[in-house]
């Protein structure tokens, strides 16, 4: 099963050579053996089907699950909320109304998906354990309310609408409520798969993961978040439209147990799979049904499988398969020879220019001008004290001073990530207090971090991709249909190629494949560097590159660095190291204890007996 | 006359870091009793990463790490705290919200049961670092930089270990905090402690240690006097400092 | 009035228990454990099952109270210890906590029948008149009981050594280990502190509810939800305010509004407190602390 679907690292459909064909190919068979299987189920026993039907229900939830658990990180507890909503809305308006019940599918997917963006809005607040029992709370919530209200029918609930059945001629096909199902299974598959293969899915674990790399590389962070997940709380409502025709839609079926079993069924199966979903909640439906013994007993035996289960393996089932067939079945690396697509792509003509237009003002122009920052901590002492900083366009911009002098806490400032207590801050000419680091990314700023920030599990070339999100449009728009449309192909083949040509250039290009949690540490600031290169931004905050790099690694920074500035790049680095720094800078400013010491060229700085005392030790 | 004893620390092909990827390799050096050794090194050299391995905090190690005559390579951290190694960690750690003297008794857990002996500990200590006494009840996120490196100073010599391990003692500290650390570092020298210190402060390192290794890349490339780096100027260092 | 908040402190006690003893388990493994709910069955079932043998009440409570403790030390042991080996892993214990409730329950079911049995009545049968408010001296037995185990938790908790390991703990785990703490003996000890406390709520509950394998699901969410009122997540001991406050509001709702209320009145002041201040009532960076600088300095 691990090999048969496309669910392995795999370059964002790379449109090159016969392999691609191959996972076409073997796409195209799993949609033919789907449905197959379907028409079987079609005609089966009601018994069966039953089984079935509620199996895929729950593997929609699943997937669903999977989609902001897995893909985002948010553990959700909600999805049993949603599952009702969708679920009591199509009874009770098919009830009340004559409407037909296919026209309340979007109702309930509107819905859902409205209350699913509220919720998410929530995670942007708490996050993490207390996100979860917020939505935990959702639940439950609405659990009391479908037990209270009379218009739920209380504890008995109320019985679902009957689905139509099939015209005279498509009748043969069998009960017209399977095909509905897993037709419906179908696309939540095909959905989540599509994301997979997209350049989203990188954006989404770089904000699972490292949610500073991906705001600074232009990603609104809070918009993705609330609308995966409202994608996700509307695929938990179509859930429940699908399962209103399966008989009594009652609160017992949407309590709180039911929330933390559709998470079982996600992490037993295997999280951030396309398939483990799928597989944890056919063994959580089918259990009771397949081991048929006495009910306490069984209950007993699925307690401790899942105990068993979750510490053995707790990357899920599917999970244990891709780990142990992951050498024979490894994807192919396309990118390594790709010399490149011939056909020009939206992506290849939108970012050959620079991210905004660069005008042609004097060389001496004031890029980035920070003007009287105070900032503190909280009520804490003041960090920075009335700091001027101004960097002129195309210099390389240096930022010294001891440990706690506040030059990270400029950075920051800069970069957006804190907003200072008083001063302003202008970026070529536009005031930036009020910008969030993705939106100032989009005039062309970037930055780099201390502690690299990137996605472990993915390979280098990746998470270098990540840094391509602003320059493609339509990214996310066209993410869950992303194999069917060419244009896609297109653009995913020459984001990779831009993504590991910024590789080479920063002289990773050995390393393209390799995850960056296996890869030492100097690769990993390289790959952070090439991840902001490849965006070609005009200003760039580096915030101490060279730390933890042998000498000869800061010899070739120092090279890419210079490059940069060749091409026009203006830089603002902070670093410790004078003896890598000063060679590079036009300007250098000192910092101490939170105020500005001197602001000069590097000589002008070395010489001077306060900043020799201060900084140097001496 | 040669004493035959054994060193205070010694470290012999000492491979640490993640499961797939080693932080340091190869490791080997040795501290003997009453000597003072300095890692020095650019960040991300994987100095940290060493005293880590020592305390047991790192998972992924191999090699023979030696405190005294006892073999800690397999220990847990637990038990490697209780009298053979104690660690006063990059960042201080102190537990803020408890007060000063919590941290210190803390400290001196495995010796719990023998009153006196905390009791002397303490009382050393306090001797050590005065300011400390007139703040004992005062909690610990309310002391300066300096001060909350004397109790993570004071925390680790509650353990009466037979060497002690420390990462950055003079990181985020003033001028003057640093001098009264190493004053207080110097006598406990004095007193005889083993110590194996982390800096990136070259003119701390050659104050306080007899021998200075030099680590880059995680790898050891060179051992140096405080001598020769006198003599040649931090011009030396810098050469692999940068 | 009187008979409403007193009454309400009765029930708000033992729901305050079971959230202190969620908090204690949390506050040393950072792990939500979803099987306290049935530690407190237990305790009620070994107490039932004992008396219908004859054996004195007092013996029997005992046993009822060991054997909290030791579901409490093998839920630590099967359920909690194997998933925090595993570093990387967030939300394991999620599934293997609930998948050990589900054990419990189920087993309890097995060996003693789904329906309710009888419980001794303990203090049950006598009242006692306060003013205008009947309480019986179970209630008041709660009531008391509960203040003496919260304020001996704290007294502990700061006072004694292994209190102070405690807090130490909870802060910085790895330091801790650094300074010869060992984290699994502790964890175990908290866990069984935690198995008591819901063992007591248990005993002092039984004679009220009577004994059912079932009863842990709702006392369960009970006390999740007053440690989360209080924010017992960070102070173990705010989770008994938690306890007491929901316990007034629902005999509130019950009396005055009407008798189904207190299904879903909790859940909206829960809805209501978490938007105003997340971690609970009395976490650090929550609004009454801001109100009450002086509560910092503690």
């Amino acid at each position: 099963m691990a090999g048969k679907h496309g669910q392995l690292s795999l370059p964002g459909g790379t449109a090159s050579g016969h392999f691609a064909h191959l996972w076409r190919a073997r796409s195209f068979a799993f949609v033919i053996a789907y449905l197959a299987l379907t028409f079987f189920l079609a005609r089966s026993s009601l018994a069966v089907q039953g089984l079935a039907l509620v199996a895929a229900v729950f593997g929609i939830l699943a997937i669903s699950l999977d989609l902001v658990a897995g893909m985002l990180g948010l553990y959700s507890l909600g999805q049993g909320g949603f599952f009702a909503i969708g679920a009591y809305l199509t009874t009770i308006v098919a009830a009340d109304t004559q409407v037909s019940v296919f026209w309340l599918l979007p109702v309930v997917l509107v819905v859902t998906g409205l209350s699913g963006a509220i919720i998410g809005a929530m995670s942007l607040r708490v996050s993490g354990l207390y996100f979860a029992i917020t939505t935990f709370v959702f639940t439950l919530v609405l659990t009391v309310l479908a037990t209270d209200l009379p218009i739920t029918g209380g504890l008995q609930g109320l019985l679902g609408p009957a689905f139509p059945d099939l015209p005279e001629a498509l009748a043969p096909l069998g009960t017209p409520v399977v095909w509905c199902v897993m037709l419906a299974l179908l696309v939540a598959i095909g959905l989540v798969w599509n994301i997979r293969r997209s350049p989203l899915y990188p954006v989404l674990l770089a904000i699972r993961d490292a949610e500073p790399f991906a705001e600074a590389a232009g990603v609104r962070t809070g918009l993705v978040k609330v609308g995966v997940f409202g994608l996700s709380a509307a695929m938990a409502g179509s859930a429940g439209w699908l399962f209103s025709f399966l008989g009594v839609v009652s609160p017992g079926q949407f309590d709180w147990s039911v929330s933390l079993n559709i998470l079982v069924m996600v992490l037993v199966g295997g999280i951030n799979t396309t398939l483990g979903p799928i597989v944890g909640a056919s063994f959580v439906t089918m259990f009771p049904a397949v081991v048929n013994i006495d009910p306490w007993l069984q209950e007993i035996l699925y307690g401790a499988l899942s105990i068993i289960a979750i510490t053995v393996f707790p990357e899920g089932v599917v999970g244990l398969l891709k780990r142990q067939f992951a050498a024979v079945f490894k994807a192919p690396t396309a990118g390594r020879e790709a010399t490149g697509s011939s056909e020009t792509s939206r992506a290849d003509t939108a970012s050959q220019q620079p991210e905004t237009s660069r005008e042609g003002g004097p060389a001496a122009e004031a890029i980035v001008e920070c003007r009287g920052i105070g900032f503190s901590y909280g009520q804490g002492p003041k960090v920075l004290r009335n700091v001027d900083l101004v960097v002129k366009r195309g210099h390389i911009h240096g930022l010294i001073g001891p440990n706690g002098s506040g030059k990270s806490t400029l950075a920051n400032i800069i970069a957006g990530r804190l907003r200072p207590q008083a001063g302003t801050t202008h970026v070529k000419g536009v005031l930036v207090d009020r910008l969030a680091p993705s939106e100032r990314a989009g005039l062309g700023l970037r930055r780099t971090f201390q502690a690299a920030q990137l996605v472990r599990e993915l390979p280098t070339s990746r998470n270098v991709l990540v840094g391509l999100y602003g320059r493609v449009p339509g990214l996310v728009r066209r993410a869950a249909v992303w194999t069917l449309l060419p244009s896609a192909a297109r653009d995913s083949a020459s984001m990779q190629f831009r993504a590991e040509q910024a590789l080479r250039e920063v002289g990773a290009g050995d390393w393209i494949d390799s995850r960056v949690g296996d890869v030492p540490h100097g690769i990993e600031q390289l790959t952070q560097l090439a991840s902001v290169g490849v965006a070609a931004p005009e200003i760039i905050v580096l915030d101490e590159p060279a730390t933890g790099l042998s000498i000869s690694e800061v010899d070739h920074l120092a090279r890419l660095l210079g490059q940069l500035k060749a091409r026009g790049v203006t830089m603002i680095i902070i670093e410790h190291q004078t003896r890598f720094l000063f060679p590079l800078c036009d300007q250098v400013t000192v910092l101490n204890a939170g105020e500005v010491v001197l602001t000069g060229t590097a000589d002008e700085v070395r010489a001077n007996p306060v900043v020799r005392q201060i900084y140097l030790g001496e | 006359m040669t004493s035959a004893r054994a060193p205070a620390l010694e470290i012999s092909a000492l491979f640490a870091g993640y499961a797939r990827f080693d932080v340091v390799r190869d490791i080997a050096f040795r501290v003997d009793e009453g000597e003072a050794v300095a890692l020095l090194g650019p960040n991300g050299a994987g100095k940290t990463t060493v005293l880590r391995a020592i305390m047991g905090l790192v998972k992924h190690r191999r090699g023979t790490i030696r405190v005294g005559e006892a073999d800690i390579s397999a220990l847990s951290p637990y038990r490697i705290a209780r009298g053979l190694a104690a660690i006063a960690p990059e960042g201080r750690r102190l537990f803020l919200d408890q007060s000063v003297e919590d941290n210190l008794i803390l400290g001196a857990f495995h010796l719990r049961h023998d009153k006196d002996r905390v009791r002397a500990l303490l009382e050393s200590v306090y001797g050590l670092f005065p300011v400390l006494r007139e703040y004992r009840r005062r909690r610990s996120s309310f002391l300066s930089g300096g001060e909350q490196q004397m109790v993570a100073i004071g925390r680790m010599l509650m353990s009466d270990p037979e060497v002690m391990l420390l990462d950055e003692p003079s990181d985020a500290l003033s001028p003057v905090a640093v001098d009264s650390v190493v004053k207080a570092l110097l006598e406990l020298r004095k007193q005889g402690a083993s110590l194996l210190l982390v800096e990136q402060r070259v003119d701390v390192a050659i104050r306080l240690c007899d021998r200075l290794y030099i680590m880059t890349n995680g790898e050891i490339v060179d051992e140096m006097s405080p001598e020769t780096v006198r003599r040649g100027g931090l011009g030396i260092i810098n050469k692999y400092l940068g | 009035m009187l008979q409403l908040l007193l009454s309400g402190l009765a029930i708000g006690s033992i729901y305050g228990l079971i959230g202190m003893a969620l908090a204690i388990s949390f506050y040393v493994t950072r792990v939500i454990n979803f099987a306290q709910g049935q530690m407190m069955m237990i305790a009620i079932m070994i107490v039932s099952a004992l008396t219908a043998a004859g054996c004195s009440p007092w013996l029997a409570v005992v046993a009822g109270l060991l054997s909290a403790c030791a579901v409490a030390i093998l839920s630590y042991v099967l359920a909690v210890r194997p998933i925090l080996a595993f570093d990387r892993f967030s939300f394991g214990w999620l599934v293997s906590t609930l998948g050990f409730a589900v054990v419990v329950e189920n087993a309890a079911a097995y060996v003693w029948g789904p329906t309710s049995r009888a419980f001794p009545p303990i203090l049950n049968a006598t009242s006692v008149h306060i003013s205008t408010a009947v309480l019986t001296e179970q209630q008041l037995l709660a009531i008391a009981t509960a203040a003496v185990l919260t304020a001996g938790f704290e007294v502990v908790r700061k006072r004694t050594l292994f209190g102070k390991l405690g807090m130490a703990i909870a802060a910085d785990p790895e330091m801790a280990s650094a300074i010869g703490a060992n984290t699994t003996a502790v964890a175990i000890v908290a866990f069984s502190i935690s198995g008591l406390f819901s063992g007591v709520a248990g005993v002092l509950i039984g004679p009220s509810t009577f004994a059912n394998p079932y009863l842990g699901d709702t006392f369960g969410t009970y006390g999740f939800i007053a440690m989360m009122i209080g924010g017992g997540t960070e102070k173990p001991a705010a989770a008994m305010f938690g306890g007491l406050l929901l316990g007034v509001m629902s005999e509130g709702a019950n009396t005055l509004i009407n008798s189904q209320a207190s299904d879903w009145f909790p859940f909206v002041v829960l809805v209501v407190i978490l938007i105003v201040s997340p971690r609970g009532l009395f976490s650090s960076g929550s609004l009454l602390r801001r109100l009450r600088p002086a509560l910092l300095a503690r």
